[in-house]
């Protein structure tokens, strides 16, 4: 028994040590901006009253030592609507119904995480819908970080039968 | 060609396990096989357990051809046929086919697509593969009939066909194979859900070879009859393969292929009137073996010139392997069939039979000549008839960026 706890703490002390190597031997610079995969927003063919918003979702990764919060964005073409971005949640209400609201702080994406943004849940709102997104369509939009990074996304919008948000 | 990738977010750990599972049974069923001896037609245990297939295994999307053509065949396969919406447009197209590729390129690498509503159904591709073809209505809805690839012609009326609308033509065919039911059923899903902002349904035929993992490999699957079928077939990554299935044509289509889609019905219940010696006589091969009656073994040539004692064909003027047999070097293609097994129609007759999927390069020159002699002569013209049918045209495969058909789109 002795000799195999031995053996695995020689083990662990030869992984800590080609880990520490590989740190210092070849760790890249680290990218201090988040990056985000597979961007969609939720398509809308047709703009109406009551009706005119939509939300952009996809993996939202932090590769950085910190916890990053995500406070919103902006969107590119002016034509589609002018009003800022809004960072998202769906939680229960008091009566027991979920309900969105805005998360005052940002979506917090943990250092060296993701968070996925999906219907349901954290998502990235659009407002004020001036004209119609069709579905296939690209949408560029820029995100903003609690730590001043902003990162420029192409979101293509699909259709979902969820409710967007 | 199987690479047996492991998708991201699977560590390789769970692949040994798999393995490692599999083979305390392996060895469990080979301590308690003993005596077993197979013979005739029947696999040896051995055999059986030498090819044992793998959830995580991957086949490439991104590649010169689309993957699912000279990929292995694999257990279940579906086609799809949609129609695109009316006033439909190029543009309509591009963002089709830039959807349908995100997708297909994602669930072929057991990841779900963006969005997936149901991602965790994506996780094992098992030899997932997704391919693409445009029939004759997608070239002249979009204005494109001036890019129609040389060879590119929808097949005659013979008098043979007995054609159901709910089984032929199409604009948009989606062809989904993988070795697991449930993730073909998801990639159909998904692949539907995406097609539906452009296109209509229009008919799914689905079909099947043996279970993964068991066809031996290079063994020639057999249809419900019972007959090999796909002997002649040009072997995977050969110039004979390139030659017969991949195009060469100059512009877009370069490195794509065609395929004509035939629905086959079977009369098993006809079929099962006649003894051994007037099937084999009927195929022209021998049922066991799949010999051409002239040979020993499935890969012998056939002999059409070979003569019994009273001077009759030993291979019958009327054999479908006479009549199929191309008479001149270019009238060779790929076949690439899946039975089909849809329960049974009114009277209790079996609704079965084959989806006969051919490839090739030119529809016109190597596919059309044999039709044209099966459908005026071919005695398994008794038990089968054709009752589906359609042409599309494959474009080339893509890289990481593109999309499939983007040569004509863009």
């Amino acid at each position: 028994m002795k000799t195999i706890s031995i053996r695995r703490l020689a083990g662990l002390a030869a992984a800590a040590l080609l880990a520490t190597a590989a740190l210092t031997a070849c760790a890249p610079a680290a990218p201090a901006s988040p990056t985000i995969t597979d961007p969609w927003v939720k398509a809308m063919p047709e703009v109406m009253k009551d009706m005119d918003m939509t939300a952009l979702f996809g993996v939202v990764s932090n590769p950085t030592d910190e916890t990053i919060y995500l406070t919103g964005g902006t969107v590119s073409d002016a034509s589609l609507t002018e009003t800022k971005l809004d960072a998202h949640e769906v939680v229960k209400g008091e009566d027991g119904k979920m309900k969105m609201q805005e998360v005052k702080d940002g979506i917090p994406v943990p250092a060296h995480g993701s968070v996925t943004l999906k219907p349901g849940s954290y998502h990235i709102m659009f407002w004020n819908l001036k004209k119609p997104i069709a579905v296939g369509e690209n949408i560029d939009v820029t995100l903003n970080f609690s730590n001043g990074s902003t990162l420029k996304v192409t979101a293509v919008s699909r259709d979902i039968a969820n409710y967007a948000g | 060609m199987t690479s047996p990738t492991t998708p991201d977010n699977k560590p390789n750990l769970s692949r040994r396990a798999f393995l490692g599972s599999v083979g305390s049974i392996a060895g469990a069923i080979a301590l308690g096989g003993v005596g077993g001896a197979a013979g005739g037609y029947a696999l040896g245990r051995d055999q059986a357990l030498a090819n044992v297939p793998n959830p995580l295994d991957a086949e490439p999307f991104y590649g010169v051809h689309q993957s699912g053509i000279e990929t292995g065949v694999q257990a279940h396969g579906v086609f799809l046929g949609f129609d695109l919406k009316p006033a439909s447009t190029r543009e309509h197209g591009r963002r089709l086919m830039r959807l349908l590729t995100d997708d297909a390129a994602h669930l072929t690498a057991g990841k779900p697509a963006a969005p997936d509503n149901d991602p965790t159904l994506a996780d094992q591709p098992a030899r997932l593969t997704i391919a693409f073809g445009f029939g004759p209505g997608f070239f002249s809805k979009l204005g494109l009939a001036a890019q129609m690839p040389a060879g590119f012609v929808d097949i005659p009326a013979y008098s043979i066909d007995r054609l159901q609308p709910q089984f032929s033509g199409g604009d948009v065919v989606i062809q989904v194979g993988s070795d697991d039911p449930l993730t073909l059923s998801h990639a159909v899903r998904q692949m539907s859900r995406t097609s539906k902002s452009f296109c209509t349904a229009r008919w799914s035929q689905r079909g099947f070879v043996r279970a993964a993992g068991y066809l031996k490999p290079g063994e020639t699957p057999r249809n419900l009859m019972g007959q090999v079928d796909g002997t002649i077939n040009p072997k995977p990554a050969t110039k004979d393969f390139d030659a017969q299935v991949w195009s060469t044509q100059s512009g877009w289509f370069a490195g794509g292929t065609m395929m004509v889609l035939r629905r086959i019905a079977m009369d098993l219940d006809g079929w099962d009137k006649l003894d051994d010696h007037d099937k084999e006589n009927a195929v022209g091969r021998k049922l066991v073996s799949g010999a051409p009656l002239t040979g020993k073994l499935e890969h012998d040539v056939a002999d059409f010139d070979a003569v019994d004692d009273v001077k009759l064909p030993i291979i019958p003027d009327y054999a479908h392997i006479r009549r199929a047999a191309p008479q001149s070097a270019t009238e060779k293609f790929l076949r690439r069939p899946l039975s089909y097994d849809d329960g049974i129609l009114d009277g209790g007759v079996p609704d079965a039979g084959l989806l006969f999927a051919a490839y090739m390069a030119n529809i016109k020159t190597q596919y059309i000549p044999v039709q044209d002699r099966l459908a005026k002569l071919d005695l398994m013209n008794k038990w089968t008839t054709p009752i589906g049918s359609s042409v599309f045209a494959f474009p080339p495969g893509c890289q990481p960026g593109g999309y499939i058909g983007e040569g004509l789109l863009r």
